[in-house]
This record gives structure tokens, sequence and C-alpha cells, in this order.
């Protein structure tokens, strides 16, 4: 299959297509292999993984509410060792690139895992989870504080020559003053959103839902939230920024690069019909040759405010 | 496992709550184990948004059958199928029943809906050449939530009912008529299968572990992926051999079925 003009390139990375699927929503892409070849995906983003493997939060995890899911799952992972001899080999078969999303629960944990994955061949990018609203210590209490921000950015960026990104989180008051220190801390490209903190209650046992009490919100209810938030970002930085958050069709995943996005990523829609990533790569291609656009560029942030742009 | 558009070809209510449904899904009927289930997406749009997953009941050929509860949204949605709708599948998925290696009595428990992956699993049985005998405990809330029960005496089980409110059969728990059974067998079964709610489960495995007879059990959980991807799904599990942690085992992925001792169970 032919896919000229959607290669896309976010600073030192080249992708053949913006569509990319978002960690914790593909497992380490072999859960899905039989459904979606990772190597037609622009990027694949894996699980987010920690130094060491971590069990997880009690069940129950997850809890649909309306248009999306609340989860907590608490960053179950199997660590970066068994990552790395276990998962890694198999991903490195497919021409695709790896992008690693990491954790860590202090910023010494965030600089030994960058060390250590920075010497594997296989990875072609770190993502900088500081925005997970599932764990007590570290997670989205780095993603908020800006100071954080650039000592976690920074900490990364002096142990790693891969291409970083940074995953902000939509929980605070203004994500540009988020988005501006990871810029200025060293990230290559930055991701948004991950998922806004929620909850939801049984009316009979008057029990949380979770047993983490509160949780994720993702899925098709937070979109309008999320491409608010790219769009204000892409104003606010130079870097590259990849648009997600309910991205579950190709007029959505539009939108996104619309607005400014320079690439996407699909999340929950993934577990919804799990080969949504490959609908929506051949439904840019059509929309291109519909619109008479040579190549994707020509649609990234094209977004028009003007009076004339009313149809 | 596969992804596919099934036409549905019947779904026939059978009890106030219950529905039986059959499609046609040649590819994954060849491959389905019983034991093992399917992601189905009950709507066409977002509502709801996740996949529902559903054992399978029985195989007819082609033609993979459901029995579900009406319980929310999803299930309503299924109810109102009719003959000649297309419904969105995916499977065979998870890990299905283990057959026993030998021969000697079988038992299956039931509670509830928990009845709707045992006649598949029966059928393999017979077809795998197992002599029994073979004996079905199902226990449900009132006499006519007591489908499928023809079907298997049909096959050779031979059946006792329980009902909560006593309108067939004894009155009471399946689980209290367990222990009492298992006391009064000459010979007892070298297999249980069960599948129902979590406390019937619960007691079931206990029960299973005080006679020291090899217990399988089809558990559940809230899913998002059904493949593994999400880690939603989780169940607290003893380590394996050469581990020391207890650890939470995926139920789509390396279940729904589970050994009594795997579990660490909870209280309930
Ligand atoms: C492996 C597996 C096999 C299953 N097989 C069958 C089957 O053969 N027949 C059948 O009738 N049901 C089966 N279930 C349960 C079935 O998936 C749920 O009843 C169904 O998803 C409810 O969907 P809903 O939209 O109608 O309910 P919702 O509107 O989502 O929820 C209504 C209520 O149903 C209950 N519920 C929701 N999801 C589940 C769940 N996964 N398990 C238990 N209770 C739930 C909750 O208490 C909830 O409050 C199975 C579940 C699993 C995990
Ligand atoms: C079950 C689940 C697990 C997730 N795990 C991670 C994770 O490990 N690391 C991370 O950065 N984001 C994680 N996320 C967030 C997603 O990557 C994404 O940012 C979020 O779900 C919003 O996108 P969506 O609406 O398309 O799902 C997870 C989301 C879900 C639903
Ligand atoms: S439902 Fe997603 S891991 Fe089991």
């Amino acid at each position: 299959m032919n896919r000229q003009g959607l290669a896309v390139q976010l600073g030192p990375l080249q992708l053949k297509n913006p569509v990319m699927v978002a960690s914790g929503t593909f497992g380490y892409g072999q859960e899905y292999v039989d459904m979606v070849r990772p190597d037609l995906l622009g990027a694949l983003v894996v699980k987010g993984i920690s130094l060491e493997p971590r069990p997880g939060n009690p069940p129950p995890r997850i809890w649909e509410t309306y248009g999306g899911m609340l989860n907590a799952i608490g960053l179950q992972n199997v660590g970066a060792r068994v990552f790395v001899e276990e998962k890694l080999p198999w991903l490195k078969t497919f021409a695709v690139p790896v992008i690693v999303n990491i954790f860590g629960n202090t910023l010494e944990e965030y600089r030994s895992l960058a060390a250590m994955l920075d010497g594997c061949p296989g990875i072609a990018a770190l993502e900088i989870n500081i925005s997970c609203p599932n764990v007590k210590a570290g997670g989205m209490v780095f993603g908020t504080d800006p100071h954080m921000v650039s000592q976690v950015v920074a900490m990364v960026r002096s142990a790693t020559a891969l291409p970083i990104i940074t995953k902000l989180t939509p929980n605070v008051t203004d994500i540009t003053v988020t988005a501006r220190a990871a810029e200025q801390a060293g990230s290559d490209a930055l991701s948004l959103i991950n998922t806004i903190s929620g909850m939801a209650v049984n009316v009979e046992t008057r029990r949380p839902r979770l047993a983490n009490v509160v949780g994720g919100l993702s899925g098709p209810a937070i979109k309008p939230i999320a491409l608010r938030l790219v769009w204000q970002v892409v104003q606010a930085v130079s870097i590259p920024v990849i648009g997600l958050g309910g991205i579950s069709s190709t007029e959505d995943a539009l939108e996104f690069l619309i607005a400014g996005a320079r690439a996407i990523q699909v999340g929950t829609a993934n577990f919804v019909n799990p080969r949504i990533t490959l609908e929506i790569i051949e439904g840019l291609q059509t929309y291109l040759q519909r619109h008479g656009f040579s190549h994707i560029n020509e649609v990234i942030g094209s977004l028009q405010l003007s009076e004339s742009s009313t149809d | 496992m596969l992804l596919k558009n099934a036409p549905v070809l019947f779904n026939e209510q059978v009890a106030a709550n219950l529905y039986h449904v059959g499609f046609e899904c040649p590819d994954i009927a060849r491959r389905v184990q019983p034991g093992q289930f399917l992601m189905i997406r009950v709507a066409r749009e977002f509502d709801p948004l996740l996949r529902r997953p559903f054992a399978v009941h029985r195989l007819e050929s082609a033609c993979i059958e459901i029995l579900y509860r009406v319980v929310g949204r999803g299930t309503s949605i299924l109810a109102g199928l009719t003959p000649g709708d297309s419904i969105n599948i995916l499977g065979p998925l998870g890990r299905g029943f283990r057959l026993p290696s030998g021969g000697g009595p079988i038992l299956l428990v039931a509670g509830g809906i928990g009845i709707a992956p045992l006649p598949f699993l029966a059928e393999i049985l017979l077809a795998a050449g197992n002599t029994g005998p073979h004996y079905l405990l199902f226990g449900a809330g009132k006499a006519e939530e007591l489908v499928c029960v023809d079907h298997l005496e049909d096959l050779g089980f031979v059946t006792t009912v329980v009902t909560e409110d006593g309108s067939s059969g004894e009155k009471g728990l399946v689980t209290d008529h367990l222990e009492r059974w298992l006391d009064g067998q000459q010979q007892l079964p070298v297999l249980i299968y069960s599948c129902g709610p979590y406390a019937m489960q619960r007691k079931v495995a206990h029960c299973a572990l005080r006679f020291g007879i090899p217990c399988q059990l089809s558990m559940e959980a809230l899913m998002a992926c059904g493949v593994g991807a999400c880690l939603g799904c989780s169940l607290r599990c003893k380590p394996p051999a050469s581990e020391t942690e207890p650890y939470y085992a995926n139920v789509c992925q390396h279940g729904p079925v589970f050994t009594a001792e795997e579990i660490i169970w909870e209280q309930c």
C-alpha cells in the first residue's frame, strides 16, 4: 500500500505516518499482533515501565463511564530488565519506531532508567510519563509542578542521547506553563494529554467504583478538552506536539492535526476497535486525496481562524 | 484471535432476564475451546463504549451460541438484536478449561448465569471419550433460572438443583449442598469445574481444597480490552514456584479459568 504524503518529522524522529498507539493501551505490541502489524504504525509507545517491576493497584481497576472509562491500573509493569530482555527483542523485529514510556518515583530513578535504556538498540525515543494520576509517589506530582517538570526533563536529557518526549498531564491550571518548562529543559517533543482525574460511585453500596477511589478518565468523553489543550500548547512552544485524548476516528485525528499536532496517539479506542489505527491511516490518505493535498504537512496546523473560514 | 462481523441467526428469551443468542462465525467456531470467551461490541457508536465479555455457551458447527443475563445497558442492547443484524466480535480469547487426563467422576458446579460455559464443556468432555460418571450441581435464585438442565441430563449428567427460594429442588445455596454432596459420595470426583458469582466460587474452591479435589474455576472481572493490553481485569494470585511475591494475573489472558490453588481469595 502506497502511503505517500503521510511521513512526519517529530524533532529528530522520522515517522512514516503520524498515527501511534498510546502507552498502556497496546501492551507491548504482542497482544494485538493478530490484528495490527506493528510496522504499519507510525510508532508504537509501550506500556509505561519503571526500574523495578510494579504489581499495580488492587481491583477493581476500571469502570466504564459515559463515553469513556476510568482506570487506576497503578502502572503495573514488568520492570526495565524484563522489558529489555523479553519484550524488546520481539519488538525489534518490526520496522517500527519503539517509544518507551518511562516512569520513576524519584528523579534518580528517571535518570537510571534513561541511562539504562540509552544503550539498548531498538529504542527510538523515550516518552517521560510525569502525568500518571494513579500512583502516590512521583507521577502526577512531578507533572503538575513546573519546577519538577524542568528537573525531570533535564535529568533524563543528561542521561540519554535518545530523543525525549515529555507527556503532560491535563490536571493543571495552565498547561502552557508545564509545556514551556519541558521545552526549556531540553525535551524534543511533547505529548498530551494523559488521563484526567475522575471518580465514580456505586450508589447502592455507596462505595467507590475503583479500589483506588480515583482514577484517570480517557476515551471519547475527553476529546474536546484534549484538543483545546493541544491547541493552546501548539501556540506556546516551538517543539512538535503529539496530540491524544479520545481519538477514535479519522475525523478525530484530523481535528488534532489541523489544530497543530504533528502526530497523534490512539489510546482507549484500541480496546473498542483493535484495527482503528489502520483505519485512521487509511482515512488520512483518503482525506488528502479528497482535498487535493499532496502532503499531511499541508493539513497540520491549518486551523482557519479568519472570517473566511466559516463553512 | 480474530475480529469478525457475524450475522445473528436467532436471539430468544429463555427466562425472565435470560437470552440465548446464536450467530454465524465459522472462523471463530473452528478455533474456540470450552471456557474461552468473546468480546462483543454491542453498540455501533460509543455508547456503551467498551466491548462486553461472554463465554461461549455451545457450538453448532458454524453457529456460536451465547447464554446471557440482561443486567445493564450493553446486555439490553444485545437483547434487542434480531436475525439478520450483525455483531462485531473479537475472539476466541483467554485460556479455557483443561480436560482431565484420566477417567473418573467429573463434577460441574454452576451458580446462576454461571451455567453458560458448561454445556460446551460437557459436550467436549464426552467427545474426548471421558466416561464419567458425570454430575452437575446447579444453584439459582428460582426455578425458572434453571436453564439447560434437560440438555445436560440428556448428555448423561446426573443433575441436582438447588434454588434460593425453594421453588425447585432443595432450598438454599449450591455451596451448602456441595459439602453434603461430597460427604455422601462413595467415590469423590477427580475434577470439579465451577462457574458462578465470586462468593460461590470462593466456597467451591475452599471445599475442593479441603477434600483434595483438583478444581478449575472460570472467573469474572471487569474488562476493557480482553487481550492483556490494559491490565484492568486483575485477579490476585499466588506467586509461581520461582517467585515469592503474589501478583495480579489478567483474567482475560491467564484465565478466565484458574485453579483453586492459584487464586488468593479475598473476603466478600
Ligand atoms: C470472561 C467472562 C465471561 C462472561 N460470560 C458471561 C456469559 O456467558 N453470560 C452472561 O450473561 N454474562 C457473562 N459475563 C458477564 C458479562 O460480561 C456482564 O454481565 C456484561 O458485561 C454486563 O454488561 P452491561 O452493559 O449489560 O452491564 P453494565 O451496564 O455495564 O453494568 C451493569 C451491572 O452489571 C455488572 N457487570 C458489568 N460488567 C460485568 C462483568 N464483566 N462481570 C460481572 N458483572 C458485570 C455490574 O455489577 C454492573 O453494575 C462474563 C464476564 C466475563 C469476564
Ligand atoms: C488502561 C490505561 C493504561 C494507561 N497506562 C499508561 C501508562 O502506562 N503510561 C502513560 O503515560 N499513559 C498511560 N495511559 C494514558 C494513555 O496513554 C492516554 O494518555 C489516555 O488514555 C488518553 O488517551 P485516550 O483517550 O485516547 O485513551 C493509560 C490509559 C489507559 C486507559
Ligand atoms: S481486559 Fe485488558 S488486560 Fe484483561
